[in-house]
């Protein structure tokens, strides 16, 4: 019963495998560019009693895992439509549900590898010791990396190319990324801002995963664990309606 | 028991010019388990079409379709599971070798990933492609990738295959070694249900054939049946001296004569011990599948 799911995933697992330099090279080098500058800048600035480097370190982190999850899948997918072989997404026999989670488990799995090897290169230079939730931690990197996986899935089926895909990337998730408190405590933006950035969701799952690691929130944590939790359920519902719609029935 | 049955089936399909097109309008059939049986039709009949809606891609807008005695609509996954599929578009997957190909389709047909290496083996090798096993799969030349989409199809030993145009593009020899698969599957119990612009390849194939054109069925039966339908059921000859004494029920058509037949074996014996070495030639006529289709659907285009 599951055995399709599993060899679906361990499919797309291998798929971001043959092109390992790629995954993790490119955001490497991008983090690396942010650390550089943010180093310099940052000098002996803390955000309540957080070092600005490791605020900034644990939110680019997070974009980082936001965007490997997201464009994985959606990546995989708008190829599968162009060369045809969506088709054996059509034929096989595994559950619309199954396929999508598959996928967004896989984007999942390239999100941690990317995240574990950016983590291993660079925190050394960063004022960080030890994690503060550990168990939040886990939750909050497992529930991003999927939601993420799976609003990627969505997109994946629904975009027609990869002009839209870009066009997704650059006007609206990379807008809301930056405007999601990675580089500031949104807090201190001018009004109405502040309140803005409330309802921009990428903001709660930046801040959720913040908190596991430095134990700092901007706000109450509690509501970016739910946000971020209740999401994740409405992107699920979401995913399956559309991956129905472009595999026809089952 | 039937392997699949196909009751009043309609597809629709709105063109790029909004006109409704009719692909497949009101089409009934069914397969008995254990036979081989030919799907035949010019271009744009709606053959691929119904393979679509066989195999759970596309939804009936009308009609339903059961394969072994489940409804394809109601339960797609567990039809799907029954299925091996050869789609007419050859489509390969970018990164993959050939054996990673096999290896991760079968596993989503379910098949345990300790039983994978050695189904792989079997069906590469029965399809001549096993040196390829580590080559990526598009790098393969056409043929090539046609058995790799074979392979794909019987590496989790389905009940029920279905090959759309399996033999397009693919030379004789090739052509020789997918019917001898085919029938050695069917041998062992699968139901197969194919379409192919070869009509020999229907004639050497299939015991039974559905001909549709412009998505209605315009017959459908045993291969057998149907060609004695529409054979005259005559006996034709020439004979080098015209001017003989007939025999009784001779017919002249044209410069050569015809007779009716009641048993070929018989009348072949009675008119060759009557005209004796007067006889040029003589044949019986039944009529090939290719002068039935084009008869039927008034289509040179085969
Ligand atoms: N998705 C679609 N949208 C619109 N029209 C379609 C679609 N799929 C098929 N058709 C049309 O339906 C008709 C039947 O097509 P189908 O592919 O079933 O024919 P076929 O019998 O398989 O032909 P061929 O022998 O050329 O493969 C054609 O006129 C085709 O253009
Ligand atoms: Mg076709």
């Amino acid at each position: 019963m599951m055995t399709g799911m599993w060899a679906l995933y361990a499919r797309e697992v291998k798929r971001f495998q043959k092109i390992f330099l790629d995954t993790v090279f490119s955001p490497l080098v991008t983090i690396g560019l942010y650390l550089s500058v943010f180093g310099v800048v940052a000098g002996d600035r803390v955000i309540g009693n957080l070092p600005y480097l490791a605020f900034v370190y644990v939110g680019l982190l997070s974009m980082m895992l936001i965007n490997s999850s997201f464009s994985n899948p959606s990546f995989a997918l708008i190829i599968a439509k162009n060369v045809g072989s969506i088709i054996d997404l059509q034929l096989v026999p595994i559950r619309n549900w199954q396929i999508g989670i598959a996928y967004a488990l896989a984007a999942l799995a390239r999100g941690i590898i990317t995240l574990s090897i950016a983590v291993v290169v660079t925190i050394w230079f960063i004022p960080l010791h030890g994690i503060a939730h550990p168990f939040l931690l886990i939750l909050a990197i497992g529930l991003t990396g999927i939601e993420f996986g799976m609003l990627g899935v969505t997109f994946g089926f629904w975009a027609k190319n990869f002009e839209s895909l870009t066009f997704m990337t650059t006007f609206v998730m990379q807008p809301m990324i930056f405007l999601a408190g990675v580089f500031y405590p949104v807090a201190t933006l001018p009004h109405p801002w502040g309140i803005v950035s409330q309802f921009n969701p990428i903001h709660h799952n930046i801040n959720f995963i913040r908190y596991a690691v430095t134990g700092y929130s901007d706000g109450t944590p509690w509501i970016s664990i739910i946000v971020v939790g209740g999401l994740t359920l409405v992107i699920f519902a979401v995913m399956n309606f559309v991956t129905r719609r472009n595999l026809q029935i089952s | 028991m039937y392997s699949l049955e196909i009751k009043n089936v309609t597809k629709k399909f709105v063109t790029a010019k909004k006109e409704l097109l009719v692909a497949v309008n009101d089409v009934s059939f069914a397969i008995e388990q254990g036979k081989i049986h030919g799907l035949l039709g010019p271009n744009g009949a709606g053959k691929s079409t119904l393979i679509g809606m066989i195999s759970a891609m596309q939804a009936a807008d009308k009609g339903v379709i059961e394969v072994e005695g489940i409804d394809v609509g109601a339960r797609p996954t567990d039809v799907k599971k029954m299925l091996g599929v050869v789609p007419q578009e050859i489509v390969v997957e970018m990164p993959f070798t050939v054996e990673e190909v096999l290896y991760y389709y079968a596993g989503m047909y379910g098949v345990p990933e300790r039983e994978r290496g050695e189904r792989i083996r079997e069906v590469l090798t029965e399809l001549d492609l096993i040196g390829k096993l580590k080559d990526r799969a598009r790098n393969l030349s056409g043929g090539m990738k046609r058995r790799l989409m074979i392979a794909k199809a019987i590496v989790h030993k389905p009940k029920f295959l279905i090959l759309d145009e399996p033999t397009a593009g693919v030379d004789v020899s090739l052509r020789q070694k997918i019917w001898a698969l085919v029938r050695r599957l069917n041998a062992e119990g699968t139901t197969i249900l194919f379409t192919t612009h070869y009509l020999e390849e229907a004639e050497q194939l299939c015991e039974s054939i559905t001909l549709i054109d412009h998505g209605r069925v315009i017959k459908n039966g045993k291969l057998k049946d149907i060609q004695q339908e529409f054979s005259k059921n005559v006996i034709h000859f020439e004979l080098f001296d015209r001017a003989v004494a007939h025999m009784a029920g001779v017919i002249e058509v044209g410069s050569d004569y015809e007779f009716p037949m009641t048993d070929l074996g018989d009348d072949l014996a009675r008119l060759t011990t009557y005209y004796k070495g007067n006889i040029k030639s003589i044949r019986s006529e039944s009529a090939s599948l290719e002068q039935i289709f084009l008869k039927l659907t008034n289509s040179p285009n085969v």
